[in-house]
């Protein structure tokens, strides 16, 4: 699971509404993965980014030069868009979990895949 | 005999006439997509056929995503007469085909001898930036096997035949052929360089394929007609017969509505993908359906049940610059999905989670595209309200967002306004539910009850209420009946109007 995920994901256990987003990340196995830059795609991914969202997740992994917020025209910007292409696209969570802030339940994360799963029920299949 | 138009050098300059197979309910979209990759003229279709004529090299053929398989046009024309059941009349005018218009076809090989020769200086030039063979063999064998369950369904369903004698044989040929998959790539270069060299014609060896529908089936056999015409070709040209490996190999499709003749162009189907390891879905009605999404760059795309990721694949592969998110709630579906995605190269460009499409993990409106093959049939069983699914899809779903599904008849019926009373409804589900399904589409109701109905703005009018379609914002914009092999299927798109009174 990558850091845009995580940014996209709330919580959905019944009754939680808004209140479940974000999911408080816990990671113990992390990966920087390679993935080719792509400035345009990044400069597009930039609105939809919940940037308090981000850089709680950021810091629980200890993730340096993480930009705090969208600068004045960024789009033109490499640098910028460099760093934030680290962080939201190569940094990769393998193993830990996910929180629901409002409920404390736990969401694992297991070889990049998050169960998010409420139920075990629908597994049949 | 000269060999006509064209000339050898300038290829097919004019433009050259094609047609491509395709899946029923797909040729609009082919139609379209020949139009625009190919910038295609003389574009027209008959049932399962889209006829064009383009000057593009294989490069660009070879990107056709909505077809079945690519032939180059030898001839089309209306079909013979079967009024009586004179099979010598009918031999006579399969003769016809070839002593009366020698010409047409002396022009298809000409063209097709050119564009392999173009190919062939394109791969010598390609080859010098390296291409790792390996890789190459890896995925021959993929599209062996493929290709090797596609023939085996044609020899079923259709009476396709080669030239010679009798069908056992024919069986073991094409057995043959496949099991050699592995040397496609090295035989197709022999093929190119062989074609290529082949100034003389009748150096060419050739088999010929047949299929019969219609009226004409009842009563001449595929093989009669491969024999006729093979033999006539022998005849005028001097080519040789080959079964298991020719140069050439000419597709004769004879039915009630035309006679066509032509040369396939590749030998592997365009359907079966280089870049798809094991498909789920048919890569020709993915690709179909997320043609229709119109999905722009920097959108986020959810499939909520992706299965091994085919419609995300083949997404992904079209439009690059994208966020896709593949969710399935079962783990032998994503870890296939997995193995997909990293087989294709496109691991960073999909995102895989385990979630249920009723219980989406994600902010209401915050997906811009989804896509998605609702499950029907036997192996899969959506076993709940397929009602809550389109909701819970819907609610993640922005304003003005694009919604593509493919529903079985029934499905589409459930979710259109017309037959929203529920009483019958509630008994149908209850009679194709399974034992455990029942027990889930209560749980369903509860958790509807449990929540404000989508439409409680509207329920100051009983009469409006009752009349507003199962899907709330989602209003159906297009819809296509597509052939999926046994059964039809629909595939619709819907677009979310406004946001819902919550």
């Amino acid at each position: 699971m990558r850091l845009l995920t995580h940014n996209l994901l709330s919580s959905h256990v019944r009754g939680v509404g808004p209140r479940g987003f974000p999911l408080r990340l816990q990671a113990t196995e992390v990966r920087i993965n390679p993935v080719e830059f792509n400035p345009d795609f990044i400069a597009r991914m930039i609105p939809k980014v919940e940037w308090a969202a981000l850089l709680e997740a950021a810091d629980t992994l200890h993730l340096v030069e993480v930009p705090k917020e969208p600068i004045q025209g960024y789009e033109h910007n490499e640098e910028f868009l460099r760093k934030m292409h680290h962080v939201l696209l190569e940094v990769e969570v393998l193993e830990g979990t996910l929180q629901c802030p409002e409920s404390g339940r736990l969401f694992p994360i297991s070889r990049g895949i998050p169960n998010m799963l409420l139920s075990d029920e629908e597994t049949e299949t | 005999m000269a060999v006509v138009p064209g000339g050898p050098r300038s290829g097919p300059a004019a433009g050259a006439h094609f047609f491509c197979t395709a899946g029923r309910g797909l040729e609009p979209f082919l139609m379209r997509e020949v139009r625009e990759r190919l910038a295609a003229t003389q574009v027209e279709y008959i049932s399962g056929k889209v006829f064009f004529t383009t000057c593009s090299d294989l490069n660009m053929l070879k990107q056709l995503k909505s077809a079945e398989r690519l032939f180059l046009l030898i001839k089309k024309q209306l079909p013979f007469p079967v009024s009586s059941v004179n099979k010598g009349k009918i031999f006579n005018e399969l003769q016809r085909l070839i002593n009366d218009d020698p010409e047409s076809w002396l022009n298809a090989i000409s063209i097709w001898k050119n564009l392999l020769e173009l190919d062939a200086k394109k791969e010598k030039l390609s080859h010098k930036n390296a291409n790792p063979l390996k890789r190459k063999v890896g995925e021959d064998d993929i599209t062996a096997k493929k290709l090797k369950t596609e023939q085996i369904q044609e020899i079923q369903e259709t009476k396709e035949c080669q030239l010679e004698k009798q069908i056992e044989e024919k069986i073991l040929e094409q057995g043959n052929f496949i099991t050699e998959g592995e040397k496609f790539q090295e035989e197709l270069q022999n093929d190119i360089t062989e074609a290529v060299d082949t100034r003389n014609q009748s150096n060419l060896t050739f088999r010929v394929s047949c299929r019969c529908s219609g009226a004409i089936a009842k009563i001449i056999t595929a093989q009669e007609v491969g024999r006729v015409i093979g033999i006539a070709l022998m005849k005028q040209f001097g080519w040789k017969a080959d079964l298991r490996n020719p140069n050439l190999e000419i597709f004769i499709h004879l039915s009630d509505v035309y006679s066509v003749l032509g040369i396939p162009v590749f030998r592997v189907p365009l359907a079966c993908r280089p870049y798809i390891k094991t498909p789920g879905l048919r890569s020709t009605i993915a690709w179909a359906m997320a043609s229709l999404a119109e999905i722009k760059a920097g959108a986020v795309v959810l499939d909520p049940m992706c299965g091994l990721g085919t419609i995300l694949l083949e997404a992904a592969k079209e439009w690059p610059d994208v966020y896709y998110v593949g969710a399935d709630v079962s783990d032998s579906q994503l870890s296939g999905a997995y193995d997909n995605l990293k087989a294709a190269g496109l691991k960073d460009k999909i995102e895989l989670l385990k979630v249920s499409v009723i219980e989406l993990p994600l902010p209401s409106e915050s997906v811009d595209i989804i896509i998605s093959d609702i499950p029907f049939g036997k192996k899969f069983k959506l076993g709940k309200d397929i009602k809550r699914t389109v909701q819970e899809m819907e609610r993640v779903l922005r304003v003005g967002g694009t919604m593509v599904l493919l529903l079985s008849e029934d499905h589409h019926g459930h979710l259109k306004g017309g037959e929203a009373s529920s009483g019958p409804l509630a008994s149908r589900g209850g009679r194709t539910g399974d034992p455990g399904g029942e027990e889930r589409v209560t749980g369903a109701e509860k958790a509807a009850v449990s929540e404000p109905a989508p439409s409680s703005s509207a329920a100051s009018s009983q009469e409006r209420l009752a009349t507003v379609p199962p899907l709330g914002s989602l209003v159906p914009v297009d819809c296509h009946r597509v052939s999926l092999g046994k059964t039809d299927a629909l595939i619709s798109k819907y677009m979310k109007s406004s946001s819902p009174g919550r």
